[in-house]
């Protein structure tokens, strides 16, 4: 029958999703009979009965083509405009998302809901899941507070499970909104409890029915996010709740969490002992917000003690360069006070992933949910059994502490402190510069090498980006970390640490996030990319293009997954046999990758590969003066491999 | 540690007899590359753990280089990255790895002095910059 508008028959027509879908868009041929060719490589062999065929309204189904049934009464103050109000609430900055048809109430909501659209939050297009949630992780680490993501029920849930387990794995806050449309989509792309896809490995998830409910399960999501043991927690949001009319329906008002930290007995015991000591030590570890590194800074100055950082592998530590932070004037130390780090005589440590254990209902036993102990790497150490240790949040213990501290303090221990303190800013100081000096010996070898140093590579940045305020958001242990001696870590969001279980894939999605972070604070993020985790996900750099985000990408191009190499290698060697063919497999030559190609491709000014150390100054002076002014950069830097 | 140290005691001992390097440096140039030796020492030998400059003792005679060599076998520790691998006769001969000793050997080692790279002052003048006013 024709259409009464465009006159085409529509018997014959398939919508253009379905014609471009391969095989259905074959398969649709055949059934219509109008392409030879497609009937060509349909048509069933002759020994075999024909099939009956997929009707046309199915096949444009199952690739996606269909069109939602229609609305019988729009809505004029839609659910979805309600979910937005209370992500407003709660400050999200961003929600990132690849789009999706199960949340588009929602996102049309993001975008054209209230008089500012499209912020608060601001809806970031990422070009995979995967990239949406690190990019929420890197967010997270730099601002001690979740941002949002937006995912497709179940694929798109699918797709951001790894991200999501490392972010776990890290404890970091995020808020996943998972949309389900079970009753005008794809049968295959819904299910009944899309959150137990991530179960395991996320705090909290909810599947509201109602309206309400839905905006009390958003709320209880942040709410879940922040709160100690903090990490992803998930809502599941249905497209009929989206798409409902809210009519008189209010947001209700936010309550936030109360965080418990150690008893108010307790924090006077610890105070105490402060005071009492004549040469305190206070032991940080990560802690949650910048708040809490105030607070920190702010115990250490008033009872004079020297103190230890992770800040040059985690978020959120003291700050390296602080004239406490150091060995201090005397290494005898006669009480220890341990921040969500292994103390000596008391370490306050929050619960950290051991509450989370029953959620494994599937019983996979992922690391960390199976069995805690001490990780190789990561921001917790188990405490030493001879401790004190009393099992709190330490941010939220500090107030209180300080608070006794004052209450004790008398002039002659604040002169002491003074005294004290004093000492310590000058030992310190001189272990600084002996350890620099040392460092910087050592890595004088090979400056003038080609491929490039890993050390001049950091040397050189570090001259550009010192009077700067920086984020370096990539790990970097695979390029030998040598930010940890050279740089000077004093601000919270210095260096984010690691990828929370090694994944590869989240550097350039973390350092995406961290550069939302960063884009409206006047800061720079300097991502340090290793090569095989970009050829992952590298969407996220068209996103750094597209929101014009100020993120310095300078490839440790070394052509390899290096330590997978190794591994290799170190096999060959032990069966003694085939040490020359470790790189098969384990390396990325034949042909090499062009990233500056790749950049340019997504959008981001690129320049490289630069192997000559006498051109790489000049690079990275045009790198950071472009990410001072907004713009992503891309710098293809051949290097040593670690 | 004990591996080291006693390679140590042989590499002083070597020292007093020790031999002219006897492999060809351009095919072990290859060779170091293809046996993957730059993925723990970098390209030319001096990153991560430098073979020139060497002061472990491996490198200072041909007999404890190859004996280095060949004395690791059957370990897998927890992580490999971190480890050197082991090169027995059936992987790699004792040609080859006289070879690749005399690359290492060839190999320049030429480090600019810390006072004429600029960066480089200038981060130690800025370390040393924060403990002016500090009373000592």
């Amino acid at each position: 029958m024709p259409d009464s508008k465009s006159g085409k028959d529509k018997s014959a027509e398939i919508s253009r999703r379905a014609f471009l879908g391969t095989s259905a868009g074959a398969a649709a041929a055949s059934l219509l009979g109008k392409s030879d060719t497609a009937e060509a490589q349909t048509a069933p062999p002759a020994s075999r009965p024909a099939l009956p065929g997929q009707s046309a309204a199915a096949a444009d189904r199952d690739v996606g083509g269909a069109t939602p049934p229609p609305v019988t009464r729009a809505a004029q103050r839609p659910g979805s405009d309600l979910m937005v109000q209370v992500l407003r609430d709660l400050e999200i900055e961003y929600i990132a998302a690849n789009p999706a048809a199960s949340f588009e109430g929602l996102q049309e909501s993001i975008v054209n809901y209230g008089d500012t659209p499209n912020k608060m939050p601001e809806f970031v297009t990422a070009l995979h899941e995967e990239s949406s949630v690190d990019m929420a992780h890197g967010y997270a680490k730099s601002e001690g507070r979740p941002m949002a993501v937006l995912l497709h029920g179940t694929l798109g849930l699918m797709h951001s499970s790894m991200a999501i387990y490392q972010a776990y794995q890290y404890q970091i806050p995020i808020v996943l909104i998972a949309g389900r449309d079970d009753t005008n989509f794809l049968r295959s792309q819904s299910a009944d409890d899309i959150a137990g896809i991530v179960r395991s490995f996320t705090k909290w998830d909810a599947h509201p029915k109602t309206l309400p409910e839905a905006l009390d399960a958003i709320q209880e999501c942040y709410r879940q996010a922040i709160t100690p043991p903090r990490g992803p927690a998930i809502v599941v949001l249905d497209t009929e709740l989206q798409k409902e009319e809210a009519g008189e329906l209010q947001v209700p008002a936010f309550v936030p969490p109360q965080i418990t930290g150690i008893s108010r007995d307790e924090a006077k015991a610890v105070a105490k002992a402060l005071v009492d000591a004549n040469n305190p030590r206070i032991a940080v570890g990560m802690l949650r917000t910048p708040k809490g590194v105030d607070d920190a800074v702010e115990l250490a100055q008033l009872v004079g003690a020297s103190t230890s950082t992770r800040a040059v592998i985690v978020p959120m530590s003291f700050p390296q360069r602080h004239p406490l932070c150091g060995p201090g004037a005397d290494t005898d130390y006669d009480y220890t006070l341990g921040l969500e780090t292994a103390g000596v005589q008391a370490a306050i440590i929050g619960l950290h992933r051991r509450s989370i254990e029953g959620r494994d209902e599937t019983g996979i036993g992922y690391g960390f949910v199976r069995k805690p102990r001490t990780p190789v790497w990561g921001p917790y150490a188990e405490p030493k059994p001879s401790e004190v240790n009393m099992s709190a949040d330490a941010e939220a213990s500090l107030p209180s502490i300080i608070e006794e501290v004052k209450k004790l303090q008398n002039a002659a221990h604040k002169s002491a402190v003074a005294s004290r303190s004093k000492r310590h800013a000058a030992a310190n100081n001189k272990a600084a510069v002996a350890s620099l000096e040392k460092a910087l010996e050592e890595r004088r070898r090979g400056w003038n090498d080609s491929p490039i140093s890993l050390a001049r590579l950091y040397i050189d940045l570090w001259s550009l980006i010192k009077d700067e305020d920086w984020c370096l958001a990539s790990p970097t242990q695979f390029s030998s970390g040598h930010n940890r001696v050279l740089w000077d870590h004093n601000k919270p969001y210095s260096h984010l640490g690691m990828h929370g279980a090694g994944g590869i894939g989240y550097c350039i999605g973390a350092s995406t996030g961290a550069a939302l972070a960063a884009k409206e604070r006047d800061r720079i993020v300097i991502n340090i990319q290793c090569d095989g985790d970009l050829n992952m996900v590298p969407g996220s750099l068209w996103t750094a293009a597209h929101h014009r985000l100020p993120m310095l990408v300078i490839m440790h191009n070394n052509r390899a997954y290096h330590q997978e190499m190794m591994y290799a290698q170190f096999m060959a060697g032990v069966r003694g046999r085939g040490g020359d063919r470790a790189h098969i497999g384990t390396t990325l030559r034949d042909p090499f990758i062009s990233y500056a190609k790749m950049g340019e491709a997504y959008g981001v000014e690129s320049e490289g590969p630069i192997s000559d150390p006498a051109k790489l100054m000049a690079a990275l002076e045009r790198g950071v003066n472009a990410v001072k002014e907004g713009r992503p950069y891309l710098i293809d830097v051949l290097t040593q491999p670690r | 540690m004990k591996i080291l140290r006693l390679l140590l005691i042989l590499g002083l001992i070597h020292q007093v007899y020790a031999q002219d390097v006897s492999g060809d440096a351009q095919k072990g140039k290859q060779d170091y590359y293809d046996f993957g030796c730059y993925g723990c020492h970098g390209y030319s030998a001096k990153y991560r753990v430098p073979l020139v400059g060497d002061t472990s003792g491996v490198m200072s005679s041909e007999s404890v280089f190859l004996t280095y060599l060949r004395l690791r076998s059957e370990q897998n520790p927890i992580n490999p990255a971190n480890r050197m691998p082991n090169y027995g006769e059936s992987s790699l001969s004792d040609e080859q790895a006289l070879d690749i000793y005399a690359y290492i050997k060839s190999i320049d080692d030429d480090p600019p002095e810390l006072d004429g790279v600029a960066v480089m002052t200038d981060m130690l003048d800025a370390a040393k910059a924060r403990g002016d006013g500090i009373e000592k």
